[in-house]
Formats: C-alpha cells, structure tokens, sequence
C-alpha cells in the first residue's frame, strides 16, 4: 500500500485556483522529492496532507487511512518539518522534546531514550541553551529532531535545506539519507542539486497539478535527449565546423561552441570526431553534456 | 514623623515591591538593546508609573529572549 | 489527558519564564498591601487637602474602608493587570507559529484552549486568594472584624469576573488571532457591560454586579438572592466563550 495518495485534490485561495485536481502517489520507503517553482503550491499541498488546510475537493489518504482537517488523527503516523520551525524560545531542546513526546504519548523511558538519541543525532546533544539564541540551522536540526520523535512512517519537510548555508544544507542532506529504509521521506525543494543528490522518486507540480512523476533515473532516460558540446578556439573554427551541415545544433558565439543533439550519443560522438578528423580541426573540448535534472525541469515548466 | 512607626508594617513590604518591579523592569530595559514595541526612553519613563509601567514593559515592551 | 498534563506544564513553564507568573503575584501582594493602607491614610489625605481652615471631621475609618479599598482596586487595577498580563497567551501562538509543530503530532486543538483556560484560572486564583489574605491580616491587625455576611460569594465576585475576562482573552485571541484583538474583545465587553447596566432592570443579572455590590453584600445591604443571577450569567457567558473558542478554533485553516 503507498504511504501517501492524493486523489483529485482541488484547493482554491479566493479566486485563485492553487491545487487544480492533482494526484499523486507517494510508495513507502522512498526518499521522494517533491518539486515546483516557488509559490508553485507545494506548501499547501503539504499544509492539505496534515490536515492543516481542508480541501476543497479530493481525498488525500496516509496509509489508507483518509485525512480530516481539524482532528487529524493521521497525524500519528506523520512527522512535520515546517519550512521556518517555530519554537518555544523559553525552552531548551530537551525540554521541547520531552515536550513533543508526551504529546504523541510516548512513554516516559522511550521518550527519554528517543530524544538523547535524536538530539545526538542532529548534533545538539550538548546544547544546553535557550532555543530562542539557536542559529536558523540549529533550528532546522532540532526541526527534523522533534519530527522524527514518534518514529513516523511519513516524514513531510518543507523546504528544509533552502534557508541554510552550505555547510548546514550538507548537514540537512546527510541526516535525511541516513533515514532510508526506515522512514518514507517526502520533502519540497527548488533546489535541484539537493534532489538529485538524495531522491529515489519525485514529482514536479506545475499550474496545481503533478506535470511529471517517477523515478530520476527512467525520468532521464525518458525525457531528456543527448547533448553534446564542442567548443573551438577562434570564430573562424566554429563556423568552418557549422558549415558541415548538422542537423540539429546550437551555438554559442561568446564561448565558440555549438551543442548538437541527436538521440543516439555515441553514434554522434564517433561522427563528429571523423569530420574534426577529415577538416583538420582540433577543438579546445569535446564533452558530452549528460541530462540534468534542470533541463528535465525547464522543459516541464515551461 | 509620628505616623511613621504605625505605618512601618505597610511601608516595608509596599516599598520593596514597588522598587523591585521598578528595579527589575529598568535593568532589563538598559540591558537590551532592542524591544517589542517602543523605545528606550519610552519605556524608562513608563516603568516608574506605579506598578502598570513594569507590568506594560514585561508585556508589550521585552523582546523574546 | 497526557497531552493535556504536558501543555499545562508548559504553560506553567511559559508563565514562568515570561515573567508572567511573578509579576502576576507581585502586584497582588502590592494590591494586598495598598487596600488597607489607603483606608487608613483617607483622613490624613483629606486633611492634606482641605487646607483653607475649614475643619473636617471624619469618623475613623473600619474594616469596611479597607474592603471597600480593596475592592475598588480589583475592579480598576487587579483585573486590568489580569488583562494586559494575560493578553497575549493565545496569539503569540498563533503569531509565531509555535501551534504547527504540536499540533501535526496529533494533539488535539481543544486541548490547547482547555490548558490555557486551567493554567490561567490556576494563576488567576492563586494571586487573587493571596491578595484577600494579605489585606484580611492587615484589617484585622488594625481594626476589629465585623461579622461579615456572605462572605465567600461576596470574595468570589472579582474572582469570578476574572475568570469571564480570561475567557474573553482566549476567545478573542482565537478569532483575531492578535493580542489587540484579545484586548478589545475584553474591553468592548465591559463597554457592553456598562451600557447594559444603564437599564435598571437588566442590572441584576449584569455580571458587572459581580464587581460593584460587594460591599452590600457583605454588609448585607444586598441579599443571595440579587447576587446570583450576575453569577450565572457570568459562569453561562464563560462556556460560551470556550465553547466558541473551541469551535472556531476545530474550523480555522493554520
């Protein structure tokens, strides 16, 4: 059974349609990528899932078992990670998981287990100051600490690496791959790098609803064809290779090079290199440009 | 002072609140920079009004540590 | 219920550590302090005043001018101060955002208003008995007691005009989501009140009576029986602000 399905949700603010009959299915035990431009929704289709927001049409299911708005008992099964996590600032962060933890009705020597676990885990086991002088990093590891307290099936993280630093985005990162195998791991992005640096599976949201979804790599394979760039020294290079008449190809005068594209790479690759090798023309590099992420994205969003 | 001995028993206790909460609320003023609402002078002047100028100040005037 | 025990400590906590809870209790020993003071130093105050040569003469003041000290100042000050206190309690919640963390873990949203609603009466209570206790021993250190009629109603008064205003705070804080709103929600309220109270036949059953007939209650002036429709409209009142408070709150989108 998927951990999360989406069926036909609608969500409308005012006149403005934000969610226009979306579905979406997310399996258990991915780390799943869940991307869209800013403002694109992502963080009302998450506010929809905890039952934050009601829908104004659809169902939205977690582990079969349908969301309600208001009393989300679904909630059990998930752990949220707001894009900026609020806090208490009077508080320290064991007293905030202590405080999370009788919330979701953990006992009290798991809870105490749980959180000295966690908060090793994240790095803030010697942290005994106030919340409220915590860095934005900080607060994004004590984030991902108090939601992964009830050990939830599903964990949901807004935009978790988008406010931080490198350094903290790095830490971000290696604490949600480490979660693979234990917890499904659903997270909005618009930063193309952290996907494909994690993700098994995503979908891109687009005009409210899922434009593309699968797994990264079958998504490559699919949608994006082969490039490949060859850059000369002077103007008088490229165009002399120009005019060898290909067939599909891009140049870019700033640079010389020209980007050719065709569906079999190497077939390609091995014809460009005779013809460099019949005209006597040696480029500056010859690079075949794999397909990224990016290009799989410019084309479904525009 | 006549009046002072019998009235001893309440001049203590009114006298220690009232510059405890004066005392409490102008050291954290001075201490801080930045507040809520407000500003330094405002909330100097504000904490020597009875005892509703430190309680505003604790409200409306302390920054979330 | 264990949720419901964890967010009472947390309040507690939060009461504490905002200074909430000290400054709640040291301005009610001060009220405590100042009532029977004030019934003491009136004739001397007077006299201050009444410079010109015309002689006053003042009957010494009793117990009941320290009472009716202490009451008048429940009414302008010590409510007040419950108020601005207390004004923020719901909204900064909301303001920040500190609900979305606790609530995603499944805690129910009507648990929050009854936490607030049970650590804030909790506070309220205890100031208040602690302000009663202190001007009680001063009064009877400097004057001699009367027998007092109806003393427990005419003491749960205030206490319970207090408890009104507390559910006004949460049930503004609820539906404005800001502390002005809490605080207008309040004061238009006693505006409400006040207005009402201009029509003598609704006055009895105006909770404002809760706080303005103490003093003829206690001397017995005023019988049971015309204070305690006050009391139940102010005790119906107090439910159906929870009871809103919980339902707009089950609607609201955060």
């Amino acid at each position: 059974m998927p951990i999360l399905t989406l069926e036909h949700v609608t969500k409308r603010f005012g006149r403005q349609m934000v969610l226009n009959d979306l579905n979406l299915i997310v399996p258990e035990g991915r780390i799943f990528g869940f991307l869209g431009e800013n403002g694109a929704g992502k963080t009302t289709t998450m506010k929809l899932i905890l039952g934050l927001l009601r829908a104004d049409q659809g169902v939205i299911k977690v582990n079969g078992e349908p969301v309600t708005f208001g009393q989300t008992t679904t909630n059990r099964l998930i752990g949220y990670l707001p894009d900026v996590p609020a806090f208490y600032d009077y508080m320290r962060p064991q007293e905030y998981l202590q405080l999370c933890g009788e919330i979701s009705g953990l006992s009290k020597d798991c809870l105490n287990q749980r959180s000295t676990e966690l908060l090793t885990h994240v790095g803030l086991a010697n942290t005994h100051q106030k919340i409220g002088g915590f860095s934005r990093g900080m607060k994004q590891r004590l984030g991902i600490a108090q939601a992964l307290l009830n050990e939830p099936r599903l964990l949901i993280c807004d935009e978790p690496t988008s406010a931080l630093d490198p350094v903290g985005r790095l830490e971000i990162l290696d604490i949600l791959q480490q979660l693979k195998g234990q917890t499904t791991v659903f997270f909005s992005t618009h930063v193309l790098a952290d996907v494909e640096r994690i993700c098994d599976e995503i979908a891109i949201l687009h005009a409210g609803k899922i434009a593309l979804t699968g797994q990264i790599d079958d998504l490559k394979a699919k949608h994006a064809t082969h490039h490949l760039r060859v850059k000369f020294a002077t103007t008088a290079e490229l165009n002399q290779f120009i005019s060898l008449g290909w067939s599909d190809f891009q140049t870019d005068l700033v640079s010389f090079s020209v980007t050719l594209t065709a569906p079999d790479i190497l077939k390609l690759e091995m014809t460009v290199m005779q013809a460099l090798a019949t005209q006597q023309l040696t480029p500056i590099s010859l690079e075949r440009t794999a397909p990224t992420l990016e290009q799989l994205f410019m084309e479904v969003v525009q | 002072m006549k009046i002072g001995i019998d009235y001893l028993p309440f001049l203590i206790p009114l006298i220690i609140l009232q510059v405890g909460l004066t005392a409490a609320a102008l050291i954290h003023i001075l201490r801080h920079k930045t507040y809520k609402h407000g500003n330094r002078l405002l909330w100097v002047i504000a904490s020597f009004i009875n005892i509703i100028g430190p309680v505003l100040y604790f409200v409306f005037g302390k920054e979330d540590d | 219920m264990k949720a419901y025990i964890a967010l009472i400590k947390k309040e507690a906590r939060e009461n504490w550590r905002t200074y909430k809870t000290p400054l709640l209790v040291a301005v009610f020993i001060l009220f405590g302090v100042i009532s029977p003071l004030f019934a003491k130093l009136m004739p001397e105050i007077l006299k201050q005043l009444a410079t010109t040569g015309v002689k006053i003469t003042l009957p010494p003041p009793t117990a009941l001018d320290s009472w009716a000290q202490f009451f008048k100042n429940m009414r302008q000050m010590g409510l007040l101060v419950l108020v601005i206190l207390f004004s923020g309690t719901v909204a900064t919640e909301f303001t920040r955002g500190t609900l979305i963390n606790l609530l995603t873990k499944g805690l129910p949203r009507r648990t929050v208003i009854l936490a607030k609603f049970t650590m804030t009466t909790v506070l309220w209570t205890s100031a208040y008995a602690l302000s009663v206790a202190i001007t009680t021993a001063y009064t009877a250190y400097y004057w001699t007691m009367p027998t007092y009629h109806h003393l427990i109603l005419t003491f749960s008064g205030p206490w319970l005009f207090g408890l009104l205003l507390i559910s006004l705070l949460i049930l503004g804080g609820i539906c404005f989501t800001t502390t002005i709103g809490s605080l207008l929600t309040c004061g238009g309220a006693v505006i409400l009140m006040t207005l009402i109270n201009i029509v003598p036949t609704w006055q009895a059953s105006n909770p404002l009576t809760l706080i303005t007939q103490n003093l003829a209650l206690l001397t017995g002036k005023l019988a049971v029986g015309d204070f305690w429709p006050a009391a139940l409209v102010a005790v119906g009142a107090i439910v159906i602000s929870l009871g809103s408070s919980i339902i707009i709150f089950d609607r609201r989108a955060i």
